[in-house]
């Protein structure tokens, strides 16, 4: 389960503090699918950011299974995302120098994890990516880039899976396809699913929806 | 740790391209390391075999006097006593030799007589597998070495004049026991009968004869008998010591010289070793994304530094073990340099020893991890959330990177330390190379200031090429430090080179004497005279100068008081024999600088002293120095100090100069410094002509020692080029990095420039232009560096006057800028290349 108490995040900009999300209170149960939707600028991809631990909030707490993960510092964090949960973002950030199947198999090796190559493989596999496993990003599309960041981010079978925009940087096909294979994952595994999109047709397939605007909630939670 | 090895193997994989030229650097500067403690170590090994037959005996006892009476009986004790089970005896002196054919020529040799016994150890070998014996020198007999044969015109059976006998030559020597390797010498060696010797007429009064004892007594008698040696002549002019002292001599020369030369090679590896730091940094930078995308799927910091502390201990080792490969390289081609020959360098075995070898990777590896790890502390701050947002990092000053450079400095002194064996010598390497290196960036730094107004022009490759000397991580100090100090080597050296051949042709020119007569007899200088005014003999201005050697035995003065010649022996140098001479007469290049100068002579014993040794050893106007002159004893008093020009030495270059008046009839011998012919054949006539008439007179002929300096500068210049040349090779190495480094920066701009309207050519003006500017700027740098350099060395080292060569310093800056710019814009051809939406598309 996700917990947000109060979270809120103000960065500086030039010499003025700018809040981008005002103080914020939800719950997330496990299993759920949950859309966050909203313009540009409306603080989405930061709220996804600080569920994530990718940030820290300026206020608030954020609570994963009874974990304050504020009070984490930057390793223990790091631990935690290794464990608990998968991103995909919107322009897929592959390693550059790394293949597909290499790209995969990381977060399985830092985790310490066993059969790893047979893991990749199958994880490749249910990307339909087999035949790509060797390839380098620059040597795939938008779409295959996009689907092995997914089997990345399912690779230590988390029980949380965060995206954000992940089908804004693909063609309609390929969104879709991505978009399928999100939901695929939350109902065969019964993955936590957080979903950032523009998309009004997305968010409509989630349990419930999230509408942000000028960092404020103006609808669900 | 699974995951970082598997990590550091990937990236390793995608990255050894674009690191190659780095660990080529730190490969340079291994392979000198390497190929100079292995050569040094293998002579070494050879010289330290034969230490013993080096110097021919187990002990030498040596006076440049006759042996006297008592001197004789206490040695002859001496060695009954501990037991001597040998000994032989050999007279050095230097003299004139030439052929018995009448041919006007003749040489200056180094000759030695020798009896049956020698030599005690190692053995005298002779060319075409001529076997030594005695025999081959009994009535006058002669070996030489090849030169002479070479300069005389003579062969094996011809008939040589030295002083007034004539010899056969019975064979050619190779090889000497006895006879240092490289050292400097006044002519070939001769080889005679020590029962000989007297008639040659060489035994005359004020020769410069040495007399050797060569004795052999066992192994535990050598250091007694040497130091009983010391305590009975401790007040005498008689020398002893041992093979071993010889060695341990020798052997710290050469520790002296190995830790010193590799000093040289760890000042390449540490430019290696800065190559890497940027490198790094470059590297992290460009690897912030998926520093942070690993750091995002759960890699903590500690694990993705473990990745890249590997890989640059792999990459180091590589590089190490590249420079060892290259050392070998190197090394097999020694012999091909050296050529065939007898001497001892060429028995040496030349190969990489393994201590050289595991010194040489220790240090590359050390270099290459403690360059890399402030770099790469930066990994700590990368946060996974520049991946929604880029945020620029809060400025905070970082204390772990502060620890990490101090720790890392005293490491660098440290590996400095442990290769030059002395912490001391350690810290004025690193404090030297930080001085140098901060002096060298900055005078980038003001360059790069200096040129900025040009980035105003309207010439648009200019203004941009300018623009780019400061852009976000741009390499110009690395490239500037790296190649300015090549550049300064270099320049700088050739410099000194152009400097020291001017100062030398300057005291060659005119009509400065260039010939120098010795041991002129008192009864020979009337014919001397006559023979050099006679106008046949084509000699010009001279001068008949009085000698007597001399020896300080005590000094009583305000600020020194020496009783005994064992006080003085304490003093170093002030115990070695000098020339002095008396007049009543200032020599043009020496001027009063405290007291007075006397006129005429007098009964009471006066002298003037050198301003230089005045100095050194506290002697002042007023003190008493006791001098022993071939055994009379005189005492003197201080009454003026002279300085002298030395550059202008050859008539006036006497420590202590005597009033006339007491030494006039103390025996005494002539030198004479005297303008010489100017043909060559000329020359050679007059010096067979003279020693003809006058056998134990010698001539040194300065012309000849003048291109023997230029033979030998000429290669200590190539020696420390071949140095600066490795210096600059790395740095084009670096230059040749750093442009790679940087290209993802230059790639994607060029693709900017092309979409806005820039044609191929504009974007290789601008190429062009920026790496011309970095390069006339590291060629300046090298260049006021080496001016500092020069100056330093002329006024400290070398005392002559500081010249500037301008020529030397713009051909460097231009060579430089050439070689940069080059260099530059071929390593960076794919930039305009790079069709632009690819390249686009792919940010």
């Amino acid at each position: 389960m996700i917990e947000l108490r109060g979270v809120s995040k103000t960065v500086v900009s030039g010499s003025e503090p700018l809040t981008i999300l005002h103080p914020l209170t939800a719950t997330i149960p496990e299993g759920r699918f949950v859309a966050i939707v909203g313009p540009s600028g409306s603080g989405k991809s930061t709220l996804l950011g600080l569920i994530a631990g990718l940030d820290s909030p300026t206020s608030g707490a954020v609570v994963i299974d009874g974990v304050d993960i504020t009070a984490l510092d930057e390793d223990g964090l790091a631990r935690l995302r290794g464990e608990k949960i998968g991103f995909v973002f919107q322009f897929f950030h592959l390693i550059p120098s790394l293949t597909a199947y290499e790209n995969v198999a990381v977060p399985m090796e830092i985790a310490g994890a066993h059969d790893v190559a047979a893991r990749a493989r199958a994880l490749l596999e249910e990307v339909g990516l087999t035949g790509r496993a060797h390839h380098y990003p620059s040597q795939l599309s938008g779409g295959e880039q996009q689907r092995v960041a997914l089997a990345r981010a399912l690779a230590n079978n988390p029980p949380i899976v965060l995206a954000d925009e992940p089908t804004g940087n693909l063609d309609t096909a390929n969104g879709r396809l991505i978009m399928e294979m999100l939901r695929r994952v939350h109902a065969a595994r019964g993955t936590t699913l957080v979903l950032v999109t523009h998309d009004a047709e997305l968010a409509a397939m989630a349990d419930a929806t999230i509408v942000l605007r000028d960092g404020r909630v103006v609808e669900g939670v | 740790m699974i995951f970082v090895l598997r990590m550091a193997l990937r990236e390793t994989r995608a990255a050894w391209r674009r690191l190659l030229f780095f660990f080529v650097c730190i490969a340079v500067g291994v392979a000198s390391i390497v190929a100079l403690r292995s050569v040094i170590q293998s002579v070494r090994a050879v010289f330290g075999s034969e230490a013993r037959s080096l110097v021919a005996a187990d002990v030498l006892i040596a006076t440049n006097r006759d042996w006297s009476r008592e001197t004789r009986d206490t040695i002859d004790r001496r060695l009954a006593l501990y037991g001597a089970l040998a000994q032989t005896e050999t007279a050095e002196t230097v003299t004139m030799v030439r052929p018995d054919d009448r041919r006007p020529v003749a040489r200056m040799v180094e000759l030695r007589a020798v009896q049956p016994a020698f030599p005690l150890y190692g053995e005298l070998t002779l060319d075409g597998g001529q076997k030594y014996s005695h025999a081959l020198l009994e009535n006058h007999g002669v070996l030489v070495r090849p030169e002479l044969l070479t300069a005389l015109d003579v062969k094996v059976g011809d008939k040589i004049l030295i002083g007034t006998s004539t010899f056969t030559i019975r064979g050619v020597i190779a090889n000497e026991p006895g006879r240092r390797v490289g050292g400097f010498t006044l002519g070939p060696r001769v080889l005679v009968d020590f029962a000989d010797l007297p008639s040659t007429g060489l035994l005359g009064l004020g020769s410069r004869l040495r007399r050797v004892l060569l004795v052999r007594v066992p192994d535990d008698r050598i250091d007694p008998l040497v130091d009983a040696l010391h305590n009975d002549f401790k007040d005498e002019f008689v020398s002893a010591r041992s093979y071993r002292g010889s060695d341990d001599e020798i052997g710290r020369d050469f520790d002296r010289a190995e830790n010193y030369l590799s000093l040289v090679g760890l000042v390449i590896v540490i430019l290696g070793g800065i190559a890497v730091s940027s490198v790094t940094r470059v590297f992290v930078l460009q690897k912030m994304r998926s520093i942070a995308v690993l750091k995002c799927v759960g890699a903590r910091s500690a694990q993705i530094i473990g990745v890249y502390v590997l890989q640059v201990v792999a990459l180091g080792l590589a590089g190490s073990l590249l420079g060892v490969a290259l050392a070998r390289g190197a090394i097999a081609l020694i012999p091909y340099a050296i050529g065939p020959g007898t001497s001892l360098l060429a028995d040496v075995h030349y190969g990489v020893t393994w201590s050289a070898a595991g010194q040489g990777i220790a240090v590359g590896v050390l270099v290459s991890l403690l360059f890399s790890v402030v770099p790469l502390l930066h990994v700590r701050l990368v946060k996974p959330s520049m991946l929604l947002r880029d945020e620029a990092a809060p400025r905070r000053i970082d204390w772990a990177r502060i620890v990490a450079m101090v720790v890392v400095s005293a490491a660098l002194v440290a590996v400095t330390a442990w290769q030059a064996a002395s912490l001391k010598a350690a810290l004025v390497v690193c404090a030297g190379f930080c001085g140098v290196a901060v002096a060298l960036l900055g005078a980038g730094q003001l360059l790069v200031r200096a040129v900025a107004p040009l980035a105003r022009t309207k010439f648009f490759p200019l203004r941009h090429a300018v623009l780019h000397l400061s852009r976000p991580g741009n390499q110009t100090r690395v490239i500037l430090l790296a190649v300015g100090l090549g550049a300064f080597f270099i320049i700088g050296v050739r410099s000194l080179q152009a400097s020291l051949l001017d100062e030398f042709s300057l005291q060659s020119s005119s009509d400065a004497p260039d010939m120098f007569l010795l041991d002129v007899q008192r009864q020979q200088t009337d014919g001397v005279r006559r023979f050099l005014e006679d106008p046949a003999h084509g000699a010009g201005a001279y001068q008949l100068i009085p000698v007597m050697r001399a020896r300080i035995t005590g000094v009583n003065g305000r600020e020194t008081t020496m009783e005994s010649y064992e006080d003085v022996r304490a003093r170093g140098s002030l115990a070695r024999e000098y020339e002095v001479t008396y007049r009543d007469h200032l020599e043009p290049n020496e001027k009063i600088v405290e007291g007075a100068f006397w006129h005429g002579p007098s009964p009471e014993p006066e002298i003037s002293v050198e301003k230089d040794l005045h100095e050194r050893f506290k002697i002042n106007v007023g003190d008493t120095v006791r001098f022993d002159i071939l055994g009379r004893v005189v005492s003197a008093r201080v009454t003026s100090i002279r300085e002298i020009d030395w550059r202008d030495s050859r008539s006036g270059g006497f420590v202590f100069v005597f009033r006339p008046g007491v030494l006039d009839n103390a025996p005494q011998t002539f030198i004479s410094p005297l303008r010489g012919p100017d043909r060559i054949e000329a020359r050679a006539r007059f010096q067979h002509d003279l020693v003809e008439q006058f056998p134990n007179v010698s001539v040194i002929d300065f012309r000849e020692i003048l291109e023997n300096v230029r033979d030998v500068m000429s290669k200590v210049t190539l020696a420390i080029t071949v140095v600066g040349g490795l210096v600059l090779a790395s740095g084009i190495l670096i230059l040749i990095g750093a442009v790679a480094m940087t290209k993802f920066q230059r790639v994607y701009e060029a693709a900017v420039f092309k979409t806005l309207g820039a044609g191929t050519r504009a974007i290789a003006a601008m190429l062009l232009c920026e790496y011309t500017v970095l390069g006339v700027l590291a060629g300046t740098v090298g260049s006021i560096g080496a001016v500092a350099l020069t100056w330093a060395v002329s006024r400290y080292a070398l005392d002559m006057p500081w010249r500037f060569f301008p020529g030397e310093h713009l051909g460097g800056i231009v060579a430089t800028a050439v070689l940069v710019a080059l260099i530059g814009v071929l390593s960076s051809l794919d930039v305009l290349r790079n069709k632009p939406l690819l390249t686009l598309r792919a940010e």
